[in-house]
């Protein structure tokens, strides 16, 4: 390579690194400035007197604490639910022949083409008949069923060996303990990938909450934070602050389990 | 697929053991299957229903002006003079064309340039797919905050430069380029991720054949790059579209529709018709039905793409 080609390259490194990484600094930073530094122009680049007023303005003020909490329940116990009833349905798709299979198999991926978006007002409709809204066990069911969940645990059960179910099977080994001692543990790679991500999709599904909650006490933080989002006047401090709060779980996920989302994105891809 | 449930030797009655055995592969199905049916296929039968009929969201069996009534396809006729969506689709579509193909050329041109698989590489990366772990609403608040008019960053850099005081947000058609420009930084580093996975996997040697024969860089891009990276491409554009057909989260916290009606795209226009007015449930259920066909067309052309791929 020409050196005039090195340096061209960085810089166009130099210029994608501060486009992506500023924006989510620059909010960290304002978070941390005082009512009267956030709208100082010009703009203080670093806080020049760095205070956590706005978080506690907001921990004291709105029940954040409580939207915290909604989030967490709802989004572990949901990832839960998807990962288990994915790992059931790929599971008997990947080594099952029986009546109707493929019947099935088209059936939940026929899912993929209606995407909450579209069926708003029918599944308010379901789910008020179901006695649902307005409570985090329907934010928590509603969405746990995923086709492309289904689809990722299909896949990678398919490439476990047939002769382990069979010697089970010889061993008259009951099919949920086939379930529980041989294909959990072999999938484990494909389950953590699928918890991660589901994780992430719950913390951060609006929609979701948004059709199904009504009252504030259920709020979860996306909802938290729309609702302080209005066509007139917003309240920036407080704003920034339970953004930067509803990022920090992510960031914990993303440093923890980068490799395992990264790759496991790769791998989808590739295998698509 | 593997044959599991061998028996040894053919049995006429029902054993518990045998009806247990048969019954299992559609037990572990009964969840997925039964939560689908209830949140997804029945809403989108009653959906496409409804479409046919002028009504409210609740009806109430006693209280007859809440009713339903029938009548026929009259709703969808009504759809081509309702300006509301009219201007929504095609502010739509508008969106799709602009915001898809730019976001692939970002994605692209993000993908050649940090492909090499190196420790720093692999770091700038990270940074560049960060995005997509945060939901598109806080992305909104983070544009939002930085386009602000007298108090954003960019319009402080502008600043700098002479420029003063862009309205970003107050603009109809600033605000229209402030979404596209968010929506392509908020999806970039995911699709960038599916690209470098595409050009992984293109043999190195073609590229050394390339420079033996002293071909340029732009003609190996031309000519190796983007032929063997097509069905990455593919999957990049379609998946794309569906994403910006159904764009919606990221206008809530970065205009809230605004100013006017100028960012309002379909999703919000429906949820509006549906929730916010009376007596339209009908009319919102044939705008999603007219976005149904859309995607649903969208989605067999994906899985068409998808099965030609080795």
């Amino acid at each position: 390579m020409t050196k005039t080609n090195t340096i061209g390259r960085s810089i166009a490194v130099g210029a994608v690194l501060l486009l992506f990484a500023l924006p989510p600094i620059w909010l960290l930073l304002s978070s941390l400035k005082s009512q009267a530094e956030i709208f100082q122009w010009p703009p203080s680049l670093w806080p020049q007197q760095p205070t956590l007023q706005s978080y506690i303005d907001t921990f004291s003020r709105a029940n954040f604490l409580q939207y915290f909490q909604n989030s967490a329940v709802v989004s572990v116990l949901s990832a839960l639910l998807s990962v288990t009833i994915s790992v059931m349905a790929g599971y008997a798709l990947a080594k099952f022949r029986f009546k109707g299979d493929t019947f099935f198999f088209l059936l939940i991926m026929s899912a993929l083409m209606v995407p909450l978006q579209i069926v708003l007002i029918p599944v308010f409709l379901v789910l008020r008949d179901l006695g649902l809204l307005n409570t985090l066990a329907g934010v928590i069911i509603a969405p746990a069923a995923t086709p492309s969940g289904v689809f990722l645990m299909r896949q990678y059960i398919v490439s476990i060996p047939d002769s382990l179910l069979e010697a089970a099977r010889i061993d008259r080994t009951p099919e949920w303990r086939i379930l529980l001692r041989i294909v959990v543990p072999l999938a484990l790679p494909a389950i953590g990938t699928l918890l991660a991500f589901n994780l992430v999709w719950r913390w951060n599904d609006y929609l979701w909450p948004f059709l199904i909650i009504t009252e504030q006490q259920n709020w979860t933080v996306q909802l938290a934070l729309a609702n302080s989002v209005g066509r007139f006047g917003i309240d920036w401090p407080r704003l920034l602050s339970i953004s930067v709060m509803s990022v920090i779980p992510m960031l914990v996920i993303f440093i923890a389990l980068q490799k395992t989302l990264m790759n496991g994105l790769m791998a989808g891809a590739a295998k698509e | 697929m593997a044959i599991s449930n061998r028996e040894p030797a053919p049995v006429a009655g029902w054993t518990p053991g045998r009806l247990g055995r048969v019954a299992w592969p559609y037990l572990l199905l009964l969840p997925t299957v039964a939560l689908l049916f209830v949140f997804t296929l029945y809403p989108l039968i009653q959906g496409l229903w409804m479409s046919l009929f002028t009504r409210g969201i609740v009806v109430v069996p006693q209280v007859e002006s809440t009713h339903p009534v029938f009548v026929g396809f009259d709703n969808f006729l009504h759809l081509l003079d309702d300006k509301n969506f009219t201007t929504s689709l095609f502010k739509t579509i508008g969106f799709v064309v602009v915001a898809v193909p730019l976001q692939l050329a970002v994605s692209l041109g993000l993908a050649v340039l940090l492909a090499p698989q190196t420790r720093f590489y692999a770091f700038v990366r990270t940074i560049v797919f960060f995005p997509s772990m945060i939901s598109m609403l806080i992305i909104g608040v983070i544009w939002a905050w930085l386009f602000g008019r007298n108090s954003g960053l960019i319009n402080y850099v502008l600043s700098l430069f002479g420029i003063e005081g862009v309205p970003w947000l107050e603009n109809e058609v600033l605000a229209q380029i402030a979404v596209v420009i968010v929506w392509v930084w908020g999806g970039a580093g995911f699709n960038m991720m599916i690209l470098v996975a595409g050009l992984t996997s293109i043999p190195k040697d073609l590229y050394e054949a390339a420079a033996i024969d002293n071909t340029s860089k732009w003609r190996q891009f031309t000519h190796i790059t983007l032929p063997l990276l097509q069905p990455s491409i593919m999957v990049v554009v379609v998946l794309g579209i569906i994403e910006a057909f159904k764009v919606y989260e990221l206008v809530v916290s970065l205009t809230t529709g605004g100013p006017g009606r100028a960012t309002v795209y379909l999703i919000q226009n429906i949820y509006e018709t549906a929730f916010r007015t009376v007596n339209q449930a009908g009319m919102a259920a044939a705008q999603s039905a007219v976005l149904f066909v859309i995607l649903m067309v969208l989605t067999i052309l994906q899985l068409r793409f998808a099965r030609k791929r080795p």
